[in-house]
């Protein structure tokens, strides 16, 4: 097999890595301020795709409007969350809200079911047939997918790094006794990170609804690969999240010719525990101390 | 009816093992662990594999708690380096590695076809009431033995110190005892009493395969747990009960939501345990049979 | 791992009534308590119900017809669950609370297979549709009844199709569980006993965000069909990504996979002339005719695709048939052995149990011919079911021809 094979299982690896990689960024993100690994954000990005489904079953055949109604359903869902559940919890430790985030996972996820059925839904998109650059099949859609991609985790890095209210999530982040003795409105910066996490949550969603089919399960699927990318990736690093979902499905696609398509998941969860074992603090992580 | 009262009785007990020995790592220790079905998994393959190579029970029994135990060695080495969301993952992505082990090492296991035929003890007795009121007076004394395990180490001075560890790690150091070492033996014992609860598992449902060992049943024996108390044996029973009560009782559901269509009940079920995981964490933190002021 | 809901469901307010009343003799007999276990939630649940309530209206027929020597037919309801625990909870009761004397209507294998050490230990008749092999070697005293067949034979009957469709180079893809393996394994063993081999097979893990890297390697073997062993979701992203790689390969598949639902789901263009393979219930036969009019009449629905059901019926006949023929007070080793004399060819042809009961009690040889197929039972206790092959077209699937095993 000659190059031109090794650079297709690269790019296959790669853009599993992004689908993967928006999910394990809006972990981060809560992982970073709300200090646990949120649960549900598979079922958010379900709910986002359901919420496309709608409009789309409704008769509107425009993916922009699909896609605007999946982020603002996943964003109505997060900012729920957050307002009945989570903001309760909030000082009591990390496992309490993880325990939460597994229940109301699966409470939203049977919910779901109990509506929508079990039948697949699939977005009506036309099938593009790839274009050949250097010898290499390109597909337009991964083109679609690497831009809707970079555009949000730049707009994540813009609001955390270079607007005031991304200025106290990360101080939130840091400290948040600190935080709040120097007069952080510390309810605001929540309640903006939940609407930022339902945003990606329904960007992700959206993703892999057109990417996929769209049933009950599949964003659950997704939680524990997006889990391990974001540790992999470090907390409060929005960027290494993405990145480390990246090499962790690169890793996954050129691993399968000497290990078979088996083991591929199995290769992400013990590169996670294996990487840590060295790096407790993960690739792209400061190290920090333990409680 | 006695017959079928036995059947959900084993099936409670096995999930009373699982809860405990969560219990004996969280509730005692304050180790977090979401792998749990991974040593209930690795417990109940060792033990099927055993017994249809021949060997005697003891045997299975033996290697079930046994390598349940290897396994959670390296794990727990490493819980003493990590943070503990980390760890939840970390412990969450083992269970899951042994899931795709299992499925993908066929030549030991079988694989996806499963491992069909494990023999079960007590055969000999013939089928029906007393073949499985000896297999329930088994699984009662693993409960029984585990209980009476879990009270000896809290209560002696080892268990002291475990709790020590989990109220103030940094005053034990100060006192040159090792934290360390502590909780890896007391992850060790825990994996081990998940191991036996699995090879009860294998040999009383005769047929195993790697879809039963998904992380939700870590998840439910967490529900269970939380339920109960943390810290709490006789709050693992409870909780252990409830979940059972959930899982089988929605034949009583159903007869009271007549128009619920049947497939959709399988959706309620499901919600009701994720709903009253939510519940409990926000409003009964300490679960059932905990006072309040303790924690 | 989730429990059973179960229902207890007695047929037949006469069935009570006829047993009391003494038949023939004094004494009278027994009934025949048969346990409907069935996948009402799960997986199966698209057959389960159809399944479960036809048990009963055929149960109910041979009641009406007086019984099965002077035996009437009772009913104990209950799911599955599709999953092995719940499966083995609701056997045992079935088994020890309500002494069932055989189970109809389990569906996958792994409860079929959880639940035989029980039938087996008590003596007790299981009629199944599961697909495993082992379930025929596990089966040592003669049992277990499968009214369809097992995944490899299914798999073997395909590769006749792939030969006859005049292609020449086949890979195969399988979903990791045990029906997406067996399947492929058939295929292969069929394609390399017809002297060719598959020029690529690839195993993989579902629940993946995608299958390109697994499309990559089967298509750098340039095939011309492949043979799918999986479901309908991923068919859909599988067939999608095939397209989207500028590939025009052909796929065939079982019928739950390649489905009318994929057109809707990715266009008429880009599944047309993509293969199904699936059970069919024996259409012509009379016995068909008079079971669907039946289910239409109980369930208020067409059976349709309901391939299951056919079979429940018939394994309600086929027991009765064999009870009438084993005589009154024969135990299920008795019984069992009566089913092969009753349904495989040698006798007068039957369409049902009144029918065959008359031409028993007159002394004739009879040969039940069922709604699900000629039911002719081999030394494994399977039968060689009917497949079809249909091809979608622009959007429909359309019927092509039978196939026989």
């Amino acid at each position: 097999m000659g190059y031109a094979y090794y650079v297709g299982l690269a790019i296959n690896g790669a853009v599993e890595g992004l689908t993967i990689g928006l999910a394990a960024l809006a972990i981060n993100l809560v992982f970073a301020v709300g200090r646990f690994p949120n649960a549900t954000t598979g079922d958010l990005m379900t709910v986002g795709a359901y919420a496309g489904i709608a409009v789309q079953q409704s008769g509107l055949r425009s993916l922009w409007l699909q896609g605007l109604a999946a982020v603002g359903a996943s964003m109505a869902l997060s900012l729920a969350l957050y307002l009945f559940v989570f903001r309760a919890l909030r000082g009591r430790g990390m496992l309490a809200p993880l325990l939460a985030s597994i229940g109301l996972a699966i409470l939203v996820r049977s919910v779901l079911s109990f509506f929508a059925g079990h039948d697949q839904y699939v977005f009506q998109l036309p099938i593009v047939r790839p274009i050949m650059i250097a010898g290499i099949p390109v597909q337009s859609y991964d083109l679609w997918l690497g831009g809707v991609a970079l555009v949000c985790v730049l707009l994540v890095m813009a609001i955390l790094f270079l607007s005031p209210i991304g200025r106290q999530m990360r101080a939130v982040a840091d400290d948040l006794t600190l935080a709040r003795t120097s007069g952080i409105n510390v309810d605001r910066v929540y309640l903006v990170m939940w609407l930022l996490v339902g945003f990606v949550t329904g960007v992700a969603g959206m993703v892999l609804g057109v990417r996929t089919v769209v049933m009950p399960e599949m964003g659950w699927n997704m939680l524990l690969p997006a889990f391990a990318a974001a540790v992999l990736g470090g907390v409060g690093s929005p960027a290494g999240a993405v990145l480390a979902a990246m090499v962790v499905g690169i890793a996954q696609e050129m691993s399968t010719p000497v290990l078979g398509f088996t083991y591929k998941i199995g290769l992400a969860f013990m590169v996670l525990v294996v990487i840590l074992a060295v790096r407790p603090a993960g690739l792209f992580g400061r190290v920090e101390r333990v409680r | 009816m006695l017959a079928y009262i036995t059947a959900v009785a084993i099936v409670f007990c096995i999930y009373a093992l699982l809860t405990l020995s969560l219990n004996l790592h969280f509730g005692f220790t304050g180790l977090i662990n979401f792998g749990h079905v991974g040593f209930f998994a690795i417990g109940a393959y060792a033990a099927a594999l055993c017994s249809l190579n021949g060997m005697p029970y003891v045997v299975g029994f033996t290697a079930a708690a046994a390598l349940a135990a290897l396994a959670a060695w390296p794990l727990g080495l490493l819980a003493l380096r990590l943070r503990e969301d980390y760890l939840a993952i970390v412990t969450l992505a083992f269970s899951e590695i042994v899931r795709v082990v299992i499925t993908a090492e066929e030549w030991l296991t079988n694989g996806v076809q499963g491992l069909p035929g494990i023999p079960r003890p007590f055969a000999s007795l013939g089928i029906g009431g007393n073949a499985e009121l000896a297999y329930l007076a088994l699984v009662v004394t693993a409960v029984v033995l585990a209980i009476l395990l879990i009270r000896h180490l809290v209560r002696s001075p080892f268990g002291r110190l475990i709790q020590a560890i989990r109220d103030d790690e940094v005053a034990v150091k100060a006192l040159g005892k090792n934290p360390a070492g502590v909780k890896v033996r007391v992850f060790m014992i825990g994996a081990a009493i998940a191991g036996i609860a699995g090879a009860l598992y294998a040999h009383y449902m005769n047929y195993i395969v790697p879809d039963q060992f998904l992380p939700l049943v870590t998840f439910y024996v967490w529900m269970a747990m939380i339920l109960g108390g943390a810290g709490s044996i006789s709050g693992s029973l409870v909780g252990a009960g409830v979940l059972i009560g959930i899982l089988e009782g929605s034949r009583v559901v159903r007869d009271l939501l007549p128009n619920v269509m049947q497939v959709e009940m399988a959706s309620l079920r499901l919600a009701l345990v994720g709903l009253l995981l939510v519940l409990f964490v926000l409003y009964r933190p300490n679960g059932l049979m905990v006072k309040r002021d303790e924690s | 791992m989730r429990f059973n809901r179960r229902e207890i469901m007695l047929t037949g307010a006469a069935s009570l009534a006829a047993a009391m009343a003494p038949v023939g003799f004094a004494r009278a007999a027994e009934p025949y308590r048969i346990g409907a276990l069935n996948p009402i939630t799960g997986a199966g649940s698209p057959y389960g119900s159809g399944t479960q309530k036809t048990i009963l209206f055929a149960a109910q027929e041979v009641n009406d017809a007086g019984g099965a020597a002077g035996r009437m037919f009772e009913v104990f309801a209950e799911d599955t669950q599709t999953a092995p625990e719940a499966g083995v909870l609701a056997a045992k009761k079935l088994i020890e609370v309500n002494k069932v004397d055989a189970i109809f209507g389990t569906w996958s294998s792994g409860v079929t297979l959880a639940i035989m050490p029980l039938t087996d230990a008590a003596n007790v008749i299981l009629m199944t549709n599961s697909g495993a092999a082992s379930i025929s070697t596990l089966d040592t005293k003669d049992l277990v009844y499968r009214y369809s067949t097992t995944g490899i034979r299914s798999g073997r009957a395909i590769s006749g199709v792939i030969e006859k469709e005049g292609l020449t180079r086949v890979a195969t893809m399988a979903f990791n569980n045990a029906s997406g393996r067996d399947l492929v394994a058939g295929v292969k063993s069929g394609w390399e006993e017809k002297g060719h081999s598959l020029v690529a097979e690839v195993v993989y893990e579902p629940n993946r965000p995608g299958y390109r890297s697994e499309l990559q390697q089967i298509l750098a073997a340039k095939p011309e069909i492949i043979m799918l062993g999986s479901y309908l979701p991923d068919t859909t992203i599988i067939v999608r990504e095939a397209r989207q790689m500028g590939s025009d390969v052909r796929f065939i598949g079982p019928g739950y996979a390649i489905a009318p639902k994929l057109s809707e789901s990715l266009g008429a263009e880009a599944v047309e002339g993509l293969m199904a393979v699936d059970y069919v219930s024996s259409l012509d036969s009379s016995a068909y005719a008079h079971f669907s009019k039946r289910y239409q009449d109980e369930m208020g629905s067409d059976v349709g695709e309901n391939f299951y059901a056919s079979c429940a019926y018939d394994m309600v006949q086929c027991t009765a048939l064999a009870i009438e023929a084993a005589g009154p007070g024969a135990d299920n080793t008795k019984i069992a052995a009566n089913l092969r004399k009753v349904s495989n060819p040698g006798g007068k042809v039957v369409s049902g149990f009144a029918e065959g009961k008359k031409l028993l009690a007159a002394g004739e040889e009879i040969n039940y011919e069922g709604a699900s197929g000629p039911l002719d039972f081999d030394e494994h206790g399977d039968v060689k079911p009917l497949f079809k092959l249909s091809k979608l077209r622009s959007g429909a699937l359309e019927y092509q021809y039978m196939l026989s095993l």
